[in-house]
């Protein structure tokens, strides 16, 4: 055997790595093969636009057969119609968006009629009533304004709601003009909102990307998001945030080429907008100052701006959504530090350890109460993540490359470009930097406690990832001219994506049997029939405590005034769980505020869903709780049981008071 | 090419003057509903664009604008309304006419340019289109109402309430007893009252058909010292104790 002499071998092995990074390059790198097909002027083909409201109609039809099956207990027919019904819903209009010959008005309505359809999929869960945790706290405060005429009335169960009631002043409205509940003027108001964010969305991704098609597809990429579907679809403070943000960031990217007057009022109607937001939901006026301010800085570094104008103008209104959020909570003495630390410390704290344990020499600690998805749900979710994460690799270069400046200069000499502070666009600059958000909210999403901020992190990082996923699928997957695998494929993995918007929303989003401490499954007749009784018998306005579901249907259907503590620094939780009744619950409920106990029996069934009877900071139980803790109350001199319906128990505690 | 003229303005002052009058004479939903949702969620959003001056160049465009303006201005008008203490349906239907009244007036008096997007002509859109919409919308609509029905059927948990309330609650010197049947088959009941462990009151073979309500108010003698109510529902097929609630009669 011959010997190799040394240089020899490192051209072998740096020929082998060439021929190796090349491919990867080439896939990751920053040159364009998209061509402007959508730019041709195309006209909308009804044909295909009237067969998929058609289908779907069917597939929603399919959505309400599957809850239907599953309210009567039928879990393998929910199963199969809800799915079907999703799947028909999900993946015929997402492949006909992302298709490459689409005409823009086309593109524009099967967004809107996607959008609207997976609306209603979320209502038809609860066609009557709000079933969300955040929601009946938003109900409970429009019931309140609309009953007392009057804002700022405090919520006991959102200490921040009084300083954020734009939600609640925008569908008292609606319903004092019209007459209708709050629940078909709340849902009125979110449909809307639902087509205003997907029209805005759509507006400020083409304004930025110049391309209809791109931001066809990155709208449908922004639907993946986890709190797209749902959480975002809420009768909560952040569905109409979210709207004002996407508003006032569209009108922002429209505004950037007019100068003079109409400049000025264009910058006036975003000053309005974010005047609103200020009102309506810290964290998505926390979303528009990082936008608008990471827009002002990159403006900023821009070198050769042909307007120094824009400098100012982005500046300008960088000021506004700073300043504005900052008075209004100096004016309300809102101390939102307060409210959202304790959840920001947790989740960090939680991602942390999840680290620590990784690389620790010692066996993980897995989350024994960490709710489980059904495993196809699961596949779905972690296919969508893959997807978006390959979109992501491809897309985030040639991002930068279409915010470089248009000439002669492509490929690595448009990166270079960029890296030399000359770009084009600095809200496609910034854009491809927040998707760099997604995977760190993934990672968040992987510990219990870190899971609410993943999710939150997520709603505004989506709307990087939307534009370089879209980036890359038109100018890597699909290409000019594409074949068909390139036509199918892509806008195949599309739809995944948008399916796992669906599957990583909720737990379980079909309607069911009652669970214990699951939110919206816990709510069924007997536990609102049993609020109702109070609000018939006892009258509104009782101070009541009881777990977190009953508190909610206490304060919602019942009108109490339902309390998670029994008295300062006691919790609820703390004195339901305890197997006898100490003699510091028992000073805490003789001398509290608290008039009745609900019991709900049914909590000593099972452990929670969701890992908490009470409140998400109690410690994790191993075992359910016992009827007889429960049920400790019984014999207490002064403690009278004035209602029982065999699962629900409600306890008169006034006579510790010696009121009574 | 867009639309050049102000009668956009003049429709909507005349929407909001019928919202006005609308409100203060009925209680329809419907007409209320016609009138007041465009208003809140559209009319007065675009008025305020007029007088803006802000343009936009496609219909998606303005529309959304418009939605986000009006959300705006009711925003405003639910903080001056609490102001002046009239957050009543009549205050929200003066507030949505002087802004659409005021913003119209002051973009005719500045002699803005109206330049509205032009609607889009659909080219290529046939009967069958039509039609099929139509479907769909029925088909969707019937699926609302079939959710709306099932969810109506849904009971998991059949039970029978049962409740007594103080005289705080049920009037000076009585007690109100009270028994619902929840199960899906009438229940017959036999049910027994005692004060301060002493029998008080029986009353023998209540019958009661599915969601059918029973009360009894009883006047109770107020001594000097608190007593203790008791009443328990015996099931009159085991005559077996059912449920048992109590109350406390205070002292004088």
């Amino acid at each position: 055997m011959a010997l190799m002499p040394a240089d020899s071998v490192a051209e072998a092995r740096l020929g082998s790595l060439q021929g190796w990074v090349q491919p990867v390059l080439a896939v990751i790198g920053p040159d364009l093969y998209g061509d402007s097909i959508e730019t041709r002027q195309r006209s909308t083909s009804f044909g295909f636009v009237a067969v998929l409201c058609m289908v779907a109609a069917i597939a929603l039809l399919l959505v309400v057969e599957g809850h239907g099956a599953g309210r009567r207990g039928d879990a393998a027919m929910a199963m199969l119609w809800f799915w079907s019904g999703v799947v028909l819903l999900v993946v015929p209009i997402s492949l006909r968006v992302a298709w490459p010959q689409v005409a823009r008005g086309e593109r524009f309505f099967l967004l809107f009629l996607l959008v609207e359809a997976l609306f209603y999929y979320k209502v038809v869960h609860s066609p009557t009533s709000f079933v969300g945790h955040d929601e009946f706290l938003h109900w409970i405060a429009a019931a309140d304004l609309m009953t007392a005429h009057k804002l700022f009335l405090s919520n006991p169960l959102l200490q921040v709601g009084p300083s954020y009631l734009a939600l609640e002043i925008v569908t008292a409205a609606i319903a004092d003009l019209s007459g209708l509940s709050i629940f078909a003027a709340g849902t009125l108001l979110l449909a809307v909102l639902k087509g205003t964010f997907i029209t805005a969305l759509f507006l400020f991704y083409e304004k930025i990307s110049g391309s209809a098609r791109i931001a066809a597809i990155g709208c449908l990429v922004y639907m993946s998001c986890s709190t797209f579907v749902l959480f975002e679809s809420m009768f909560s403070y952040e569905s109409l945030g979210l709207v004002f943000c996407a508003l006032i960031f569209s009108i922002e990217a429209a505004s950037q080429h007019l100068v003079g007057a109409p400049r000025l009022r264009a910058v006036g109607l975003i000053v309005l907008l974010l005047s609103a937001l200020a009102l309506t939901h810290h964290l998505s006026a926390a979303y528009a100052v990082i936008y608008l301010g990471a827009v002002a800085v990159f403006e900023a570094l821009r070198r050769d701006n042909p307007l120094r104008s824009e400098t100012k103008y982005t500046a300008f209104v960088a000021i506004f959504a700073i300043a504005l959020p900052l008075i209004w909570m100096e004016i309300r003495g809102t101390h939102i530090v307060n409210y959202l630390g304790p959840v920001v410390e947790e989740g960090v704290k939680n991602l942390l350890g999840k680290f620590h344990h990784l690389f620790a020499d010692r066996p993980v600690i897995s989350d024994a109460s960490a709710p489980a998805q059904p495993f196809g749900m699961r596949a779905i979710t972690l296919f969508a993540i893959l997807f978006t994460a390959v979109g992501l690799a491809t897309g985030f270069f040639r991002s930068l490359a279409l915010a470089a400046p248009r000439g002669d200069r492509t490929g690595r000499l448009a990166i270079k470009d960029v890296l030399g502070r000359r770009w084009r666009e600095s809200r496609l600059v910034f854009l491809a930097l927040l998707a760099f958000g997604f995977p760190i909210s993934v990672a968040f999403r992987l510990s219990i406690g870190g899971w609410e901020i993943g999710n939150r992190m997520g709603t505004l990082a989506f709307f990087g990832v939307g534009v370089v996923v879209a980036v890359g699928v038109v100018h890597y997957w699909q290409r000019r001219s594409p074949q068909s695998w390139r036509n199918i494929v892509p806008a195949l993995a599309l739809s995944i994506i948008v399916l796992g918007g669906v599957t990583s929303a909720s737990l379980n989003p079909i309607q069911g049997r009652y669970k214990v401490g699951a939110d919206e499954q816990s709510i069924e007749p007997m536990g609102i029939e049993t609020a109702l009784w109070t609000k018939r018998w006892l009258g509104p306005g009782n101070r009541f405590t009881s777990d977190r579901i009953n508190r909610l249907l206490l304060a919602g259907y019942g009108r109490q005034d339902a309390r998670v503590a029994v008295a300062d620094g006691v919790d609820a939780g703390r004195i339901f769980r305890a197997e006898q009744l100490d003699s510091d619950a028992y000073w805490a409920l003789a001398n509290g505020p608290i008039d009745f106990l609900l019991i709900d029996l049914r909590l000593s069934t099972a452990l929670p869903v969701l890992g908490f009877y009470f409140e998400p900071w109690e410690p994790r139980s191993a075992a359910p709780l016992s009827a007889e803790a429960l049920l400790k109350f019984d014999g207490i001199e002064g403690i009278t049981r004035i209602y029982d319906n065999g699962f629900i128990v409600i306890y008169d505690v006034r006579g510790l008071h010696g009121h009574s | 090419m867009g639309i050049h003229s102000n009668k956009d303005l003049s429709a909507a002052c005349a929407w909001a003057t019928a919202m006005v009058a609308v409100v203060a004479v009925t209680d329809s939903t419907l007409l209320r509903t016609i009138l007041g949702g465009p208003m809140v969620l559209l009319i007065s959003g675009h008025v305020v664009l007029r007088a803006f001056g802000v343009r936009s160049t496609s219909l998606p465009e303005h529309l959304a604008y418009a939605v986000g303006a009006s959300l705006a201005t009711g925003i405003a008008g639910g903080l001056v309304l609490n102001a002046l203490d009239i957050l009543t349906p009549l205050g929200w239907a003066a507030w949505f006419w002087i802004v659409t009244v005021g913003a119209s007036l002051l973009t005719t008096i500045r002699h803005e340019d109206s330049d509205l997007p032009s609607w889009p002509r659909p080219t290529g859109l046939r009967l069958w289109h039509g039609i099929t919409f139509a479907i769909a919308v029925l088909i969707t609509t019937g699926a609302y109402a079939l959710a709306v029905r099932d969810e109506a059927d849904q009971q998991q948990f059949k039970y029978v309430e049962f409740w007594m309330l103080p005289p705080v609650n049920a009037g000076t010197d009585r007690l109100t007893i009270g028994v619902r049947n929840a199960e899906p088959k009438t229940e017959r009941f036999n049910l027994e009252v005692t004060l301060s462990g002493r029998p008080f009151a029986i009353f023998r073979s209540l019958t009661l058909a599915p969601g059918d309500t029973w009360t009894r108010e009883i006047p109770v003698p107020v001594q000097s010292t608190a007593q203790k109510a008791e009443a328990r529902l015996y099931r009159q097929d085991d005559n077996r104790l059912y449920r048992s609630v109590s109350a406390l009669v205070p002292g004088t």
